[in-house]
């Protein structure tokens, strides 16, 4: 009873995570309409950056997260300057390139700065389980889900209630029409790049702690990425927050029960079953038709 | 893979592709015989490998435009089908390496028909899927294929009992095998199956409207690269004896991408140098041998941003004859017996779209011969009507029948094929080819002289290129487009860009055209010209829809006329009775309220 | 005499080549209601389009006495130009509030007078304020579109065909607004496929054809005339007629 407890925080923490991973993916898909490839690597930049700036400042991860974050903002308007504007009026599969081409000067990046040792970021407060009777269970796992809930919260309550999240929506369904209403869209279309990153930053920090980083990591988390957002339904947020919490718990318990092998072997499977039965996602409209 | 908003034009008659391709295969003749050392020869020989890989991908990402992901997977699949067959059971090179081509080929068959129903997301993402499995199965394959470590001791290519020896004779057959794949390659391309695959990539409708088999094009390409990737793989393992789980990670798929968008996607000489470019670099430059894959990311951005074509879009098609229509011997008479000439009858047609109704049970007849006139104002379902009746909208309800063929669960290219050929409102003309060759094209589609196959056999290239391309001359001139026919078609104003446009839907020998607005932006004299020719065509025994707003030119051209309105057929009849019905004016100037 | 609101001199718009539009020249004053006529492919639609520059164009437009034609379609939106384009292009997801909301450039406060400002012209949105767009019908969306424009107080509103698809009464509803509209000092340019229609909202009126003005004067004088008949189903629309009603405007 208490381990299966246990297990569900650690797999709710785990797709807490991909949530904030799966959530600037769709961010930039919607404002973009392109896929960006490097979203798994930006949260591997992210971790590197939490394990690096802990070396400078000793503190607990939820100090260091706001800098991540910050930082990571500024990658992501960068990436956005060098992927994405250049190749405004190319088909949208030119950016899927580019993001790919991204995310390779990432990781090689990463490996010529950090070597191939995995590393980790600080804990979000402390190592400390917490103590409820019999029940130990790990504060990490708990700043991960309450951290990540936060953060989903905020970007949703930005998006629906303030001017900026409105001008950004507008610019995410239609980018001629946002125009025609005076919005600046390039800027909103950054700003969703910045946001994108932001919170792949915040996924890193939080995710380095129980799992190294590795230059690689990231490629396996844009898969993870892809499955949520490909469950939730293409282009839904709710829909990627939803979907990345399955992954999680699915990879978790499934990992734990058989082997992370037999985890990730399903998972792809799955992903394989429902793109050729149900391109649109359990949640999502018909996307699937040939444009 | 549609890199750029317009694909670039594919290589004519002889061209620069071939010449750069010699030039290299020549160059490195001379390396390889006189000044390479045996460690150099290893690296020409693995960089042999990859061009083949590249190769085969451009088939898919080049060609096809499809981003595909699986590359690497089909690589592993054919390195791993040499290794286990070789070691485990000691079968000979002359099976294995047919298997290694086989296998993926046939993985690829598997998957190809689901996955390439995605649009181009979900295609990149099922085939991403692909290759995680694949990686997965690799590593955890316990003695099939020795896990994580790999499966060592393959053996070299032993053929008639002698074993290849490595260094020079290896680095020889390896490229004799790219030489092979880039012939077959270089024919592909540079028949008017290249050019198709132009058109598919850069304007499906169009290609259906052509009368080509999208899937069918897709799916080929598709398989190809695989079987070229398998080819590859399987060279690979013979030339290192070993494979290991690494041959499917992420990096050789990503290596195979830099050098097919470096290189350049759609031209032979590109996959070459793609492929020695980044083989070569980091052996020469041994510094920077951890930063290999960190400068091709770079490059990789840079290239796709400047200059998307790749080094060899640069080297352009330098001393490229390109064959002009007026070297063509005589143009070939297409006779348009409009033999697919029948009656059109529609009957109850109904589609709405969402809650919105298009059209309302329209009746339609078109005998062979005439001009119908289809008007109405907007959103009166003119468009839609053209749609349905050449398949791309498949309606709600009611009855198609061309003679007595039923059109109603064709699919577009089927009617095209069928005699009902379809005009487009604004002219969506690939702008790199030539309206010789577009019409060319058309033609060769027609006839089925399109593919892989009959680009290996040499149907749509040389002496019966030409044909097609007298005949599309042929076709041009009934338009009055004959001094035209050489250039391309983005360079077209849209007084000439209507001319290709029925040209082109001439070349299926339809029975029935149909015409979107071709007066559309044409002055007094051009449109008079456009009338003549749609009486030359009617004379001959071909029905034409034209579907206009331009009364002046419509009324004097059109034998009958059919108003349409809110989705239902309000008047019909001759032009002069129909304008002066009271109805129609009505329709037209909402004057019901005034009370003209 | 006093500078138009709109004034486009000689505008061109072409496509490959095929002029689209050639020297469109009209006026729009303050206050005014002005009609373009025309069947579809006249060039309507484009001629608005061009005006709010999401299609490049050769040519002058005065907004107010100031040049547009550089500016980028946001910055002709902040100058004033609101667009209510045809099939009213409504983001899907989004409630009515919401799509006002985005209409308004200004802050809080100012943002919500004008909400209020547009509920008052179409009480039918205020209480529907928390459904999304796609759930209305086809009049409350049109409504939704132009008070979406509205709501970013516009000196010259743009209207690209706003009765597609809805019934008459409805229409005439709706236009009848756009009349209180302009008495409140703002100019409207529509384009309008029924004539009828137009000549009932419109005090001046041009007819487009083939991408040029081929007629144009006051909604009364055209009503009676058979010029527009002519132009949209006669074969003689090569307008030979001394009438003044039918001379294109010439350079001044």
């Amino acid at each position: 009873m208490v381990t299966a407890l246990q297990l569900a925080l650690n797999g709710l923490a785990l797709g807490a995570a991909y949530a904030l991973v799966a959530l600037g993916f769709v961010l930039v898909l919607n404002a973009t309409g392109a896929v960006n490839f490097a979203q798994g690597d930006l949260v591997m930049a992210g971790g590197y950056g939490a394990a690096a700036l802990v070396a400078l400042l000793p503190v607990p991860g939820l100090v260091l997260l706001p800098v991540v974050m910050g930082a990571m903002a500024l990658l992501g308007l960068v990436v956005s300057a060098l992927a994405f504007f250049p190749l405004m009026r190319r088909p949208a599969t030119a950016v899927f390139v580019s993001t790919i081409a991204i995310g390779l000067v990432l990781q090689n990046g990463a490996l010529a700065l950090f070597g191939p040792e995995p590393r980790t970021a600080p804990p979000a407060w402390n190592s400390e389980p917490l103590r409820w009777g019999e029940l130990a269970l790990s504060s990490q796992a708990l700043a991960v889900v309450v951290i990540a809930a936060l953060l989903v919260l905020g970007q949703g309550w930005l998006l629906a209630r303030t001017r900026l999240g409105r001008d950004l929506r507008a610019t995410a369904q239609d980018r001629e029409m946002a125009a025609a209403l005076g919005i600046h869209v390039n800027a909103m279309i950054a700003l969703s790049f910045a946001l994108a990153a932001a919170l792949a930053g915040a996924a890193g920090t939080l995710l380095a702690n129980q799992f190294f980083v590795t230059p690689t990591a990231g490629s396996a988390l844009i898969l993870k990425a892809y499955i949520a957002v490909v469950i939730g339904g293409w282009g839904s947020l709710a829909g990627a927050v939803a979907g990345a919490l399955l992954v999680g718990l699915f990879e978790t318990v499934v990992a734990a029960a058989v082997s992370y092998t037999a985890a990730s072997a399903l998972l792809y499977g799955a992903l394989l079953v429902i793109l050729l039965l149900r391109p649109q996602g359990l949640f999502g409209e018909a996307a699937s038709r040939r444009a | 893979m549609t890199l750029t908003a317009e694909p670039s034009s594919p290589a004519r008659g002889l061209g620069g592709d071939a010449l750069w391709t010699i030039l290299i295969l020549a160059g490195l003749g001379t390396y390889a015989g006189s000044l390479a050392s045996p460690y150099g020869l290893r690296v020409l020989t693995l960089a042999g490998c990859q061009a083949l890989l590249v190769l085969g991908y451009q088939f898919v990402f080049g060609h096809a435009g499809a981003l595909s992901l699986a590359q690497g997977a089909f690589f592993g699949l054919g390195a791993y089908t040499t290794a286990i067959l070789a070691t485990r059971y000691r079968w000979d090179f002359a099976l294995t390496y047919p298997l290694s081509i086989l296998v993926p080929l046939a993985v690829a068959a598997i998957v190809a028909i689901p996955a390439l129903r995605l649009a181009s997301h979900y295609f990149a993402l099922a085939t991403l899927g692909l290759a995680q499995v694949a990686l997965l199965v690799a590593v955890n394959g316990g003695d099939w294929t020795g896990g994580a470590l790999g499966l060592t001791g393959v053996p070299g290519i032993a053929v008639l009992g002698e074993v290849v020896r490595r260094g020079l004779p290896l680095a020889a057959v390896v490229w004799g095998v790219v030489a092979l794949g880039a012939w077959a390659s270089w024919r592909f391309a540079h028949g008017l199956t290249g050019v198709a695959y132009v058109v598919l990539r850069s304007d499906p409708i169009a290609a259906a409207a052509i009368g080509l088999d999208e899937r069918r094009l897709r799916f080929t390409a598709f398989l190809l690269s695989a079987a070229y990737a398998g080819a590859a793989g399987a060279l690979q393992a013979h030339t290192i004896g070993v494979v290991s789980s690494e041959t499917l990670e992420f990096s050789v798929m990503v290596t195979c991408l830099a050098m097919t968008v470096i290189g350049g996607s759609t031209r032979i000489a590109g996959a070459l140098i793609g492929a020695l470019l980044l083989t070569f670099l980091p052996e020469w430059l041994r510094f920077l041998q951890g930063y290999a894959l960190l400068a091709y990311g770079a490059a990789l951005l840079a290239m796709i941003i400047v200059a998307p074509e790749g080094i060899a879009g640069i080297l352009g098609d330098r001393f490229v004859r390109r064959r002009r229509a007026v070297e063509l011997p005589s143009s070939e008479p297409v006779p348009l017996r409009g033999s697919k000439s029948a009656t059109l009858e529609a009957r109850s047609l109904k589609k709405s779209f969402g809650g919105v109704v298009a059209l309302d049970g329209v009746d339609l007849v078109i005998e062979p011969g005439e001009i119908l006139g289809l008007i109405g104002p907007n959103g009166s379902g003119k468009t839609t009507l053209a749609n349905v009746i050449s398949g791309l909208v498949p309606p709600d309800g009611g009855v198609l029948r061309l003679g007595s063929r039923g059109l109603l669960r064709l699919s577009a290219e089927r009617i095209a094929r069928a005699g009902v050929s379809r005009g487009f409102q604004t002219p969506a003309l690939p702008p790199s080819l030539s309206a010789l060759e577009l019409v060319a094209l058309a033609r060769a589609s027609a006839t089925g002289k399109i593919g892989f196959l009959a680009s290996l056999r040499g149907s749509d290239a040389g002496r019966r290129r030409r044909r097609f391309e007298a005949e599309a001359l042929d076709l041009l001139g009934k338009v009055g487009l004959t001094a035209e026919a050489d250039r391309s078609c983005g360079a077209l104003p849209t007084r000439l860009a209507w001319r290709v446009e029925v040209a082109r839907a001439l070349a299926l020998d339809p029975g029935l055209i149909i015409l979107d607005e071709p007066a559309a932006g044409l002055g007094e004299h051009e449109q008079s010209e456009l009338g003549a020719v749609l009486r030359d065509i009617a004379s001959r025994g071909i029905a034409v829809l034209v579907i206009e707003h331009n009364m002046p030119f419509l009324l004097p051209t059109a034998n009958r006329i059919v108003v349409l309105d809110q989705g239902r057929v309000i008047a019909k009849g001759r032009p002069g009775e129909v304008v002066r019905d009271s109805a129609v004016i009505a329709s037209y100037l909402g004057r019901e309220k005034i009370g003209a | 005499m006093s500078e138009a609101l709109l004034a486009i001199d000689g505008l061109g718009v072409a496509v490959r080549g095929a002029a689209t539009l050639d020297g469109v020249s009209l006026t729009v004053g303050e206050g005014e209601v002005v009609a373009l006529l025309g069947a579809n492919g006249a060039g309507k639609s484009t001629l608005l389009k061009a005006i709010m520059g999401l299609l490049p164009s050769r040519g002058a437009i005065r907004l107010g006495g100031a040049e547009i034609n550089r500016l980028a379609p946001a910055r002709r939106a902040r100058s004033g130009l609101g667009y209510v384009p045809e099939g009213r292009r409504l983001f899907p997801g989004m409630s009515v509030r919401d799509t006002l909301l985005v209409g308004s450039r200004a802050s809080g406060r100012r943002a919500a007078e004008h909400l209020a400002g547009v509920l008052e012209l179409f009480p039918d949105l205020r209480s529907r304020l928390a459904i999304p767009a796609w759930q209305l019908s086809g009049g409350q969306q049109q409504m939704l579109a132009i008070g979406r424009a509205l709501m970013g107080a516009p000196r010259l509103l743009l209207l690209d065909e706003p009765s597609l698809g809805l019934a008459p009464m409805l229409v005439d509803e709706l236009l009848a607004r756009m009349r209180g509209l302009a008495a409140a000092g703002v100019g409207v340019l529509l384009a309008e496929q029924s004539v009828a229609r137009a000549l009932g909202v419109a005090s001046r009126v041009y007819a487009l054809a083939q991408g040029r003005i081929v007629a144009q004067g006051p909604a009364a004088e055209l009503r009676r005339s058979p010029v527009l008949e002519r132009a949209f189903l006669g074969a003689d629309v090569a307008l030979s007629s001394p009438s003044r009603i039918s001379q294109p405007e010439s350079d001044r």
